[in-house]
């Protein structure tokens, strides 16, 4: 099949993004990664993007195809396509470094004392549970992409494993930028590629702290 | 991160799902019946200019600008209610597994109070 495919691009002294048409032959049960890769490859050697396992699992290549929060690996082309034409853009709701690239760090970093960073705490339990740290429940988040300071689906989910596990969540997960600022719009646990549920567990996680069956320290 | 970018994160409807565009109509009612407030305030604030001021002023509501005025304030107050209602089970960890329901059960309820509003408005104030 013929697609379409348009790129929202953006480069580092760009003063406004703008969107690249490539014309591409595309397998309709090939992956929107593939194609953008294969247009990476060559068309356009400039686009940039991030990838690693191609499988669903590294949750490197999330980004935003026809509106709609997707792992693109796992993606095929002719599940997506409308009238032949896919529009990918990065993920919202975090600073583009460049093109498709976004700076995911504020998933990683968010707690005040850093030695309790989400990367070096989940480096001694299991990796987020099922989480694969794709980014999507932030992009897909109203509070997220409108509150810079909210801790964030992922973060907040995991926090509730925390707290199940070792009856304690840290402070800033019970403050205003933690819990208490979801709105329940639940796109997070719409659009998880691994159903992990962020928006059902920061909704548990606040009826423990209700309840005070969870230590604040 | 500005005011426009806030507002089209949160009135995002595209490939959204039925939660989150629900979460948009409450916000945007939300707002809405803020700025009324001020509106409001305005209004019976005329009292203070006198007895005939503030009829004067009521004269303009009881007209067939008003009535539509009231009927588009009836829309945003009971669609933030129902949704508000829903939200607030939600967010206290209630009924979660059967959220989707609630939030049906929710627009089912909102319509039936719509439908009945607009009605009394149109036909028993009108």
């Amino acid at each position: 099949m013929k697609v379409r495919l348009v790129v929202r691009r953006w480069k580092e002294g760009w003063r406004a993004p703008r969107y690249d048409v490539f014309e591409v032959e595309a397998d309709p049960s090939e992956s929107v990664l593939d194609l953008v890769e294969r247009v990476s490859l060559k068309l356009d050697p400039t686009l940039t993007f991030e990838h690693a396992c191609h499988h669903g699992v590294c949750g490197a290549c999330g980004m935003v195809v026809n509106g709609v929060e997707r792992l693109t690996c796992v993606t095929r082309v002719g599940d997506v396509a409308r009238n032949g034409v896919i529009l990918v853009e990065p993920l919202h709701g975090f600073k583009v470094v460049s093109d498709l690239v976004v700076d995911k760090s504020r998933m990683f970093s968010r707690y005040p004392d850093d030695t309790r960073t989400l990367e070096r705490v989940a480096a001694r339990v299991e990796k987020l549970w099922d989480c694969v740290e794709c980014g999507i429940c932030y992009s897909a988040c109203p509070v997220a992409c409108s509150y810079p300071s909210y801790l964030g689906p992922s973060v907040l989910a995991w926090a509730f494993h925390r707290a199940v596990e070792e009856g304690m969540v840290p402070a800033p997960v019970a403050s205003g930028s933690g819990v208490w600022s979801c709105h329940a719009a639940f796109d997070c646990s719409e659009k998880c590629p691994v159903n992990f549920q962020p928006g059902e567990k920061i909704m548990r996680l606040r009826r423990l702290l209700l309840r005070g069956a969870v230590e604040v320290v | 991160m500005g005011l426009g970018e806030a507002l089209r994160s949160w009135l995002r409807v595209r490939g959204r799902s039925a939660e989150h565009v629900s979460f948009a109509v409450r916000r945007l009612a939300g707002v809405v019946l803020a700025l009324y407030l001020v509106v409001h305030m305005v209004d019976i604030s005329t009292l203070l200019m006198g007895e005939h001021v503030y009829s004067a002023f009521l004269q303009v509501f009881a007209s067939p600008i008003g009535l539509v005025f009231d009927v588009v304030l009836w829309v945003f107050l009971v669609l933030h209610g129902a949704l508000g209602l829903y939200s607030a089970l939600v967010e206290a960890g209630l009924l979660l597994e059967r959220r989707k329901v609630l939030l049906a059960a929710a627009w089912a309820a909102a319509l039936l109070l719509l439908v009945v509003g607009v009605v009394v408005i149109l036909y028993v104030m009108g």
